[in-house]
C-alpha cells in the first residue's frame, strides 16, 4: 500500500484543491499543495528506510487484477533504480510548489492541480510493473505538462507545448504497438516481471519501437529539438520538472525495458546509440556556448548531460550503468537548481538575456554563492555530485568492451566544453561592472527562495562527498539489469567476433 | 403460431412509447416538452429491459428466423438507447419551449432508434435493409428539421440523395448475394457458401455491400456527405447521426461480414484493411484543416469509423468485441462533444468557429472542462474511455497479425491529438478575440454532459464493467 499511497497522495491533493478552491482562496490552496507534496515526500522516505539493498527483487510490491478480460493488472514495485527516481520526484515537487509561490498570476488553482497530477503520473511511471499501467501513466503525464507549458508559459508557449505533445505521442505510438506485440509473446499478459528472462522474437524491431519513444523523451540527438522550445517557453517550475524528472522517464525506460528485455537489440544498436550520444554531448555543449538566453543555454546543456547518461548506460558494465543512473539524479538536482536560479532573476528583471546582466554578485551575494555551487556541480567539480557521476560514466566507458575508447575520449572533451560555457556564462552574469541601472536595484534572495535552494545544495554536496548510500542501494538491481542485457543470445552473437579477432591476430603473427 | 413477445420487449417498449408520443402530441394545450420526457422514460425502460435480458442471457429467434435476439443485438440496443437518451437530453433546451413541432422531432428519433435495433437484430438481409431504411428516412427528415435554415434544408436534401444512392447499392448487393447463395438469411448464406463458391456474383454482391455500408458509416472514399450534413443539421441531430446510426451500421456490417460472408474472408479482409487505413488517415488529416468545430467533429467521426473498422479487419472474436466496446465509448464521447458545442451558444446562435472558443477556459470553466474531457477521450489519452477502446481494438489487430494497420492507427492517434488539442489550446491558452455573450447553461444539457463525462472517465478507469459484457456478447 505504501507505493499506492505515494503515487496517489498528490492526486488526492489535486482533487481536494479542485473541490475546495473557492473556499480556500489563493494562499490556502498553495498551502494545501505544499502540505500534500511534503507529506508525499515524508511517506516516500519510508521507502528509503524500508528498502532492502541486498536484493535485486522488486520491493513494496502490490498486485491486483484490474482489467481481467485483457490480462491487465495493477502491479507496482520498485528496485534500487526506481527508488531513486521516486525519491527525486517526491523531493523536487515540494520545491517546485514553493518556487511557484508568487510567480503564478492567473489560475493558481489550475497550476497546482496540474503540478500535483503530474507528480502522480511521474511516480506511476517509475513504479509500474505492468506494461499497460506504465503506458497509462506515461501518456497521462502529457496532459498536465501540456497545460503547464501552454497556459503559464512564455510568448511562444503554444508552439512549444504542441511540439512537445506531438513529439512524445509520435514516439509512444510505436511503443504502444511494441507493448501489444510483447503481450502476445508473454502468454497474454502485460506483466513485466514475467517478460524478464523470456527469449523474445523480433527483438531488433521491438527494441527500436521502445527505444525511439525513450530517445525522444531523453532527448537523444537528433530527437532533441522539442526540448529547447519547451524549456524556454515553460514557466520556471515547468522547466524544473521537465529537466529534473520528466527527461529521466526516458533514461529510466531504457534501463527498465530496452536493456533487460531485448539483449539482441542492445547488441545490434549499441554502436549507433553511442555515436548519437557522443554527438549529443558535443553538439549540445557547442550550441549551449553560443546561446544569448540563459534558459536556452541550460536547455542545451541538458542535451549534453543526458548524452553522458546514455553513454554510461550503454557501456554495459557496472561503473557505466551506475554512473548513468547517479547522473540522472545529479542532472535532476543541478539542472533543476539552475532553472530555479534563472527563474529567480527572471522574476526580478523579466529578461533572461545574458547581455542584460553583469556584476550581479555585488548586488546579490547570496544568490551568487548558490549560483556558483550549482554551476560547479553542473561542470563536474570534484567534491560535488556531477563529478562522481561523470567520472563513473567515463570510467565505465573506458572499461567497456561494447564500444571503442575513441568515443569516450571525444565525450570527455564534453566535460571541458561544459566548463567553458558554464563558467563563461557565470562570468558574464555575475562579474564585471554593475553598469545597468536596472540591475543596481536588484534585491537579494528572500527566505523562501533560500529555503527552496538549500535542500538541493545539501544533496549536491552529499552525493559529491559520500555517494555510497546511493550507489549501494542500486548495486544489486544494476547487476541484474546487466546480467539480463547480456543474456545468452547476445553473448553468442558476440562470441564469433572474438574468435575472429584472435584468428586474425594469429594470422598476423604467422605473417611476421 | 405463437410469438415470443418477451424476446421483443425492448422493441415493443419503443413502439409503445412512439404511440404515446403521437397521442400526447395531438393535444396542443399540453406542454410540448412532455413528449420529450415520455421519450426519455420509454427509452430508459427499454434500456433497463435490454440490460436485464443481457444479464440473464435471453436469446432466440422470432418471425420465422427473421429476427435474431442475442447478446450481440442486446449489447447494441444498450448503445442505441444510451445514445437516444443523451441526445434527447441535449435536445430539449436546444429546441426551445416555443417549438410547436417538437413532438415529431422525438417521434422521428424513436423511429430511427427502432430502425437501429432492427439492424442489429436482423437475421435476414431484408430485415437489415428494412431497419436501415426506417432509420435513414427518419434521419433525412431530422437533418432538415430547421426549415427556415438554408443549411439545414441543404443538409437534409444532401443526406437524402446520397443516402438513397447508398441504399440502392446495398439493395443491389443483397440481390446479387441472393443470386449467388440462393437465400437472404444470414446463417443460411454462411452454410451455402463453401470455399469454392467464389462466384463473381457473390464477390460483386459483397463489394456492393461494402459500398453501401461505407456510405452509411461514412468510410473514405464514401464520406463526402458527412461534413456537410453535420454542419448543416441541428447540432443535436448531428450528435445523433454521428452516434447511434453509425453503431447500427457497424452492427449489421460486422454480423453480415463475420457471419454470412465469413468464407469470403480472405477476399474482403484486404478491402477492409485498405478502407480502414484510408479512413483513419484521410479523416484525421482533413480534420486538421477545419476551422468550424462541427466540421472538425465530422471528420473526427470519420476517422473513428476507421478505428472501428480495424476491429473488423482483425476478423477475430476480440476484433468484434473491440468494435462493440469502442462504438459504445465513441457514442458517449461524441454526443458529449456535440453537447459541449451546444453549450457554447450565444444570442445569435452557436459559436462554431474554433477561434470563438478562445479564452473560454477561464470565462466559462465548466463548458471548457466538459469539452476538454470529451476531446481528450476522442484523442485517446488515458485515463479516459477513448484510450481503453483504442487499446483493445489495436490489441485485437495485433493478435491477428495486422501489425502495419496498427502502426498506421497508432500514428493516426498522434495526428489526431493535434486538432483535438487545438480546441483546448484555444480555450485555455489564447486570449478571447471578441466579447461573446453566452447564454446561461441549460440545466438538462448539464445533466447530459455530466453523465457523459462521468461515463468517459469511469469507463477509462474501470473498464471491466463494460468490457466483459462486450467480450461475452459476440456472435462468434
Amino acid at each position: 500500500m505504501l507505493l499506492s499511497a505515494v503515487i496517489f497522495l498528490p492526486l488526492l491533493g489535486a482533487i481536494l484543491i479542485a473541490l475546495a478552491r473557492h473556499i480556500l482562496g489563493e494562499s490556502g490552496l498553495k498551502w494545501i499543495a505544499l502540505i500534500v507534496t511534503l507529506l508525499t515526500f515524508a511517506v516516500s522516505l519510508a521507502l528509503y528506510t524500508g528498502f532492502d539493498a541486498s536484493t535485486h527483487e522488486m520491493q513494496f510490491k502490490e498486485e491486483r487484477a484490474w482489467i481481467e478480460g485483457l490480462g491487465i493488472s495493477y502491479h507496482l514495485g520498485i528496485d534500487g533504480i526506481s527508488l531513486w527516481l521516486v525519491l527525486l520526484t517526491t523531493f523536487m515537487t515540494p520545491i517546485c510548489v514553493l518556487a511557484a509561490w508568487n510567480s503564478i498570476e492567473k489560475g493558481a488553482s489550475g497550476f497546482m492541480i496540474s503540478l500535483l497530477m503530474l507528480e502522480t503520473a511521474m511516480l506511476g511511471v517509475f513504479c509500474a510493473l505492468d506494461l499497460f499501467l506504465f503506458f497509462v501513466f506515461w501518456e497521462a503525464m502529457l496532459i498536465p505538462m501540456y497545460l503547464l507549458i501552454g497556459i503559464w508559459g512564455g510568448h511562444r508557449r503554444i508552439y512549444a507545448t504542441i511540439k512537445f505533445v506531438l513529439y512524445t505521442m509520435a514516439g509512444s505510438a510505436l511503443m504502444l504497438v511494441g507493448i501489444l506485440y510483447l503481450y502476445f509473446q508473454n502468454d497474454n499478459s502485460f506483466n513485466l516481471m514475467a517478460l524478464y528472462g523470456r527469449s523474445l522474437s523480433h527483438q531488433h524491431l521491438l527494441f527500436l519501437a521502445f527505444f525511439i519513444a525513450f530517445a525522444i523523451k531523453v532527448p537523444l540527438f537528433p530527437f532533441h529539438t522539442w526540448l529547447p522550445d519547451a524549456h524556454v517557453e515553460a514557466p520556471t517550475v515547468g522547466s524544473v520538472i521537465l529537466a529534473g524528472v520528466l527527461l529521466k522517464m526516458g533514461t529510466y525506460g531504457i534501463v527498465r525495458f530496452c536493456m533487460p528485455l531485448f539483449p539482441e537489440g542492445v547488441a545490434a544498436y549499441t554502436p549507433l546509440i553511442v555515436t548519437l550520444s557522443v554527438i549529443g554531448i558535443i553538439y549540445g555543449a557547442l550550441v549551449a556556448m553560443v546561446q544569448p538566453d540563459l534558459k536556452k543555454l541550460v536547455a542545451y546543456s541538458s542535451v549534453s548531460h543526458l548524452g553522458f547518461v546514455v553513454l554510461g548506460l550503454f557501456a554495459l558494465n557496472h561503473q557505466g550503468v551506475q554512473g548513468g543512473i547517479l547522473q540522472m539524479i545529479n542532472h535532476g538536482l543541478s539542472t533543476g537548481a539552475l532553472f530555479l536560479l534563472v527563474g529567480m532573476i527572471y522574476e526580478r528583471r523579466h529578461t533572461r538575456m545574458i547581455a542584460d546582466f553583469g556584476g550581479l554578485s555585488k548586488q546579490m551575494p547570496i544568490f551568487a554563492v548558490f549560483f556558483m555551487i550549482v554551476t560547479l556541480s553542473s561542470i563536474g567539480l570534484p567534491g560535488l555530485n556531477g563529478f562522481v557521476g561523470e567520472f563513473m560514466i567515463l570510467l565505465g566507458g573506458f572499461m567497456s568492451d561494447s564500444f571503442s575508447k575513441v568515443y569516450v575520449i571525444i565525450a570527455a572533451s564534453g566535460v571541458i566544453l561544459a566548463a567553458v560555457y558554464m563558467l563563461w556564462m557565470f562570468q558574464r552574469v555575475m562579474f564585471g561592472k554593475l553598469d545597468n541601472p536596472k540591475n543596481q536595484a536588484l534585491t537579494d534572495l528572500n527566505l523562501r527562495e533560500i529555503v527552496v535552494l538549500v535542500p538541493i545544495v545539501v544533496f549536491i554536496i552529499w552525493i559529491g562527498v559520500y555517494p555510497k548510500p546511493f550507489l549501494s542501494r542500486m548495486e544489486q538491481s544494476v547487476s541484474q539489469v546487466l546480467q539480463q542485457s547480456r543474456s545468452t543470445a547476445a553473448l553468442e552473437a558476440a562470441a564469433p567476433a572474438i574468435v575472429l579477432d584472435t584468428t586474425t591476430k594469429e594470422a598476423k603473427k604467422i605473417d611476421e | 403460431m405463437t410469438i415470443n413477445w418477451q424476446l421483443l420487449m425492448p422493441e415493443l417498449i419503443i413502439i409503445l412509447t412512439f404511440i404515446l408520443v403521437v397521442i400526447f402530441d395531438l393535444f396542443n394545450s399540453l406542454q410540448k416538452t412532455l413528449t420529450a420526457w415520455i421519450t426519455i422514460i420509454g427509452s430508459a425502460i427499454a434500456l433497463y429491459v435490454s440490460i436485464d435480458m443481457l444479464q440473464i442471457g435471453t436469446e432466440g429467434t422470432e418471425f420465422s428466423n427473421m429476427i435474431q435476439v442475442d447478446k450481440y443485438s442486446l449489447f447494441f440496443n444498450v448503445i442505441f438507447l444510451v445514445s437516444t437518451i443523451l441526445v434527447v437530453l441535449i435536445s430539449m433546451n436546444y429546441l426551445g419551449r416555443q417549438d410547436r413541432r417538437q413532438g415529431e422531432y422525438y417521434l422521428l428519433i424513436l423511429l430511427a432508434t427502432l430502425g437501429m435495433m432492427l439492424m442489429a437484430s436482423g437475421n435476414e438481409l431484408i430485415v437489415v435493409f428494412l431497419g436501415l431504411e426506417l432509420m435513414s428516412l427518419s434521419l433525412y427528415v431530422l437533418a432538415g428539421y430547421f426549415q427556415r435554415s438554408m443549411a439545414s434544408s441543404e443538409a437534409g436534401m444532401k443526406y437524402l440523395l446520397l443516402g438513397a444512392f447508398a441504399s440502392g447499392f446495398f439493395l443491389y448487393g443483397i440481390a446479387l448475394i441472393y443470386g449467388g447463395a440462393g437465400t437472404t438469411s444470414i446463417p443460411q448464406i454462411a452454410s451455402a457458401l463453401t470455399v469454392d463458391a467464389r462466384s463473381p456474383l457473390l464477390l460483386s454482391g459483397m463489394f456492393l455491400l461494402v459500398v453501401g455500408f461505407g456510405f452509411k458509416v461514412a468510410l473514405v472514399p464514401f464520406h463526402q456527405w458527412a461534413p456537410d450534413v453535420y454542419e448543416g443539421a441541428p447540432t443535436s441531430i448531428a450528435a445523433f447521426i454521428s452516434a447511434g446510426p453509425k453503431a447500427a451500421g457497424f452492427a449489421a456490417f460486422l454480423r453480415i461480414f463475420m457471419d454470412a460472408l465469413q468464407t469470403l474472408q480472405s477476399e474482403w479482409i484486404i478491402l477492409i484493411t485498405i478502407l480502414a487505413a484510408l479512413t483513419m488517415t484521410v479523416g484525421n488529416l482533413v480534420a486538421i484543416a477545419q476551422r468550424n468545430i462541427k466540421r472538425m467533429l465530422a471528420y473526427s467521426s470519420i476517422a473513428h469509423a476507421g478505428y472501428v473498422l480495424v476491429g473488423l479487419a482483425a476478423a477475430n472474436k476480440d476484433g468484434i468485441s473491440g468494435a462493440m466496446f469502442y462504438l459504445f465509448v465513441y457514442c458517449v464521447m461524441n454526443i458529449g462533444a456535440f453537447g459541449a458545442v451546444i453549450l457554447a451558444r450565444t444570442e445569435d446562435g452557436e459559436s462554431l468557429m474554433i477561434s470563438d472558443y478562445a479564452g473560454l477556459g477561464f470565462k466559462k470553466p465548466l463548458l471548457a472542462l466538459f469539452m476538454t474531457i470529451m476531446l481528450l477521450s476522442l484523442a485517446g489519452f488515458p485515463p479516459t474511455a477513448g484510450f481503453v477502446g483504442k487499446f483493445y481494438i489495436f490489441r485485437s489487430a495485433v493478435e491477428s497479425g495486422q501489425i502495419w494497420l496498427v502502426i498506421i492507427g497508432a500514428i493516426n492517434t498522434a495526428i489526431s491529438a493535434f486538432y483535438y488539442l487545438r480546441v483546448v489550446v484555444a480555450m485555455y491558452m489564447r486570449e478571447p478575440e471578441a466579447e461573446l455573450d453566452f447564454l446561461a447553461y441549460p440545466r438538462l444539457l448539464i445533466v447530459a454532459l455530466t453523465l457523459a463525462a462521468i461515463g468517459v472517465i469511469l469507463i477509462g478507469i474501470l473498464p471491466s464493467y463494460f468490457l466483459s459484457p462486450a467480450q461475452i456478447s459476440t456472435f462468434l
